[in-house]
């Protein structure tokens, strides 16, 4: 095989790698909210353009009053949007979601289903719409040289082999693992991630065990929305940010979450992951502009042959 | 230990609830007896907080306890079978287990009394990885009884725990409630197998559309001819639903 050739599949499986652990993380957030507590919320994508912009805004503020570097200013922001963002997620549900789910849906027909699409798409363009309003439709990007620098890996094979790994992609690979890591051993070995399964699956039951419902479903989808801004701030230090990314996005995340299975955090975020890697290797073979439609080509074929997901228990909810 | 008092109970519009008052004692077996329809289950889930009374009072342990959020009642001392189990089921059995020690803070007791359930019913400790829905409909109220006992209730209230279930295994559950009342737990039983309940009961109530009907001694309400008709398959009360329900 020519050298030339088998360097670009390395390139692309390195970058699929890297930009699939942050997709990961993005469908954890998603994973949360839509995975274990069951609740569909489609202006998830706009918590991950919310998270951009604070990425970049807030990050070039932090960098000029402190001096410090336009990196180091980006990341702190990462952390600062994302506690931000948990807070505005655990109001809406507190405040606004909670009338049409948990105990409340309980027993209705769809579970309150249709009352979250409309309400959280409804969110959703009011979100992107303000960002349109106050950013300006352009694509912005972060200000970081993060996103051009790259380690080198090699060169091998007497220097016909040399692979790129992108600083800024790498960082977030880092950070998106070891968040999702975190969440994963905070769902299915802490006692507040367990009254948030229990929650979900039957909140009559929780209730009589003495689980505040209420509470537990709003604590949930501020860690969604946390982890998937936080996962947005991470895709900002290297991908430009418009108003409408969300939407882009939300697709993704969704098919992750049900590739990966639903109700697994391990899932959501393998699926995530299988996205990423998919998306960039497709581009070794296809155009380019193809990438997004190999991703659901192959997200179809999981759901033909295995419905309830790479890391599903079960394809019906009992 | 709990004691209701004109207690008034609304589903929307309707009454389900008409002044019901009645009585559970220290270390008894109270049975609440009706057909469906009655009031039974309503009456579990105005106790237990799930449809606040709309007036009347209900005191539990010297406290008053009609206003409380349901996720509180726990923590006071009362646990609930709810008919139809309603487990965590895409939880494991153990799992389940520990969330019915919810209320709890003592980590190392908890797990002594995961042991104790374990020993008390070994199936569960065979199944502990298991999904709980993906146990036999014994073994679920096997699992709905353990896991209430996880909160070292001082009441247990039971909604039908025989229902649908073969007789030899209503038959052990009826055993484990005696055993939990020798215990030390008050318990209020709501069952339609008048036979069996009021075997083991110390009082009885019967709940007709919403009232308490009749009330007694256990054995007082075996020999009542108006219990033996509709409730347990004598005389000629064959189109009594409470009838219907007790030849399952």
């Amino acid at each position: 095989m020519d050298p030339v050739l088998i360097e670009n599949l390395l390139q692309r499986i390195v970058t699929g790698v890297l930009v699939g652990s942050i997709y990961g993380l993005l469908c954890t957030g998603l994973g949360m909210i839509f995975g274990v507590i069951r609740v569909i919320n489609f202006a998830q994508g706009e918590f991950m353009m919310l998270g951009m912009y604070a990425t970049m805004i807030i990050g070039g503020m932090l960098a000029t009053v402190f001096g410090l570097g336009p990196a180091t200013g980006a990341y702190l922001a990462i952390v600062v949007a994302a506690v931000v963002l948990a807070g505005a997620g655990w109001g809406l549900q507190r405040y606004v979601i909670s009338h049409v789910s948990g105990a409340r849906a309980a027993g209705s027909d769809n579970e309150g289903h249709f009352a979250q699409l409309i309400l959280t798409l409804g969110l959703s363009l009011v979100l992107s719409n303000l960002a349109l309003i106050l950013f300006g439709s352009s694509p912005q990007t972060v200000q970081s040289s993060l996103s051009s620098s790259s380690w080198t890996i090699g060169p091998f094979t007497a220097g016909a082999i040399t692979v790129f790994v992108n600083q800024a992609r790498a960082i977030g690979c880092v950070c998106a693992v070891v968040v999702s890591t975190a969440l994963y051993f905070f769902v299915h070995r802490t006692r507040a991630g367990t009254s948030m399964r229990a929650a979900a699956d039957n909140p009559t039951a929780a209730t009589i065990v003495g689980i505040d419902v209420e509470g537990a479903y709003a604590r949930a989808f501020a860690i969604g929305t946390g982890a998937t801004a936080l996962a947005g701030g991470l895709i900002a230090m290297y991908y430009p940010v418009n108003p409408y990314i969300g939407v882009e996005f939300v697709i993704i995340m969704y098919a992750g979450v049900v590739l990966g299975g639903m109700g697994s955090m391990l899932g959501a975020f393998w699926g995530g992951f299988t996205m990423g890697v998919v998306q960039q290797l497709s581009t070794y073979f296809l155009p380019f502009q193809l990438q997004n439609a190999t991703i659901f080509i192959l997200f179809l074929v999981v759901v033909l042959l295995r419905p309830q997901g790479l890391f599903g228990r079960s394809a019906e909810r009992t | 230990m709990l004691k209701l008092d004109k207690v008034e109970t609304f589903y929307g519009s309707i009454k389900a609830l008409k002044g019901v008052s009645f009585e559970v004692p220290d270390r008894s077996i109270v049975t609440l007896l009706g057909a469906n329809g009655a009031g039974k289950t309503t009456t579990v889930r105005t106790i237990a907080g799930l449809t606040p009374a709309t007036s009347g009072t209900i005191t539990f342990d010297g406290k008053r306890i009609e206003r409380l959020k349901p996720d509180r009642m726990v923590s006071l001392g009362i646990a609930l079978v709810p008919q139809g189990r309603l487990l965590f089921s895409e939880l494991t059995v153990e799992e389940n287990l520990e969330l019915g020690a919810y209320s709890r803070n003592d980590k190392a007791d908890i797990q002594l009394d995961i042991e104790k359930a374990y020993a008390q019913f070994p199936i569960l400790k065979e199944k502990r990885g298991h999904d709980a829905g993906t146990l036999s409909g014994g073994q679920q109220q096997m699992l709905a009884v353990a896991r209430s006992l996880m909160s070292r209730p001082k009441l247990l209230i039971l909604d039908e725990p025989s229902l649908g279930l073969a007789p030899l295994i209503v038959e052990e559950i009826f055993g484990i409630i005696q055993r939990i009342r020798d215990d030390g737990t008050a318990i209020l039983l709501v069952e339609q197998n008048a036979n069996m309940a009021l075997g083991i009961s110390d009082h009885g109530y019967v709940l007709e559309s919403g009232e308490v009907l009749l009330s007694g001694t256990a054995a007082e309400l075996i020999r009542d001819p108006q219990v033996q008709r509709a409730y347990m398959g004598h005389g000629d009360a064959g189109g009594e639903p409470a009838l219907q329900d007790a030849q399952h």
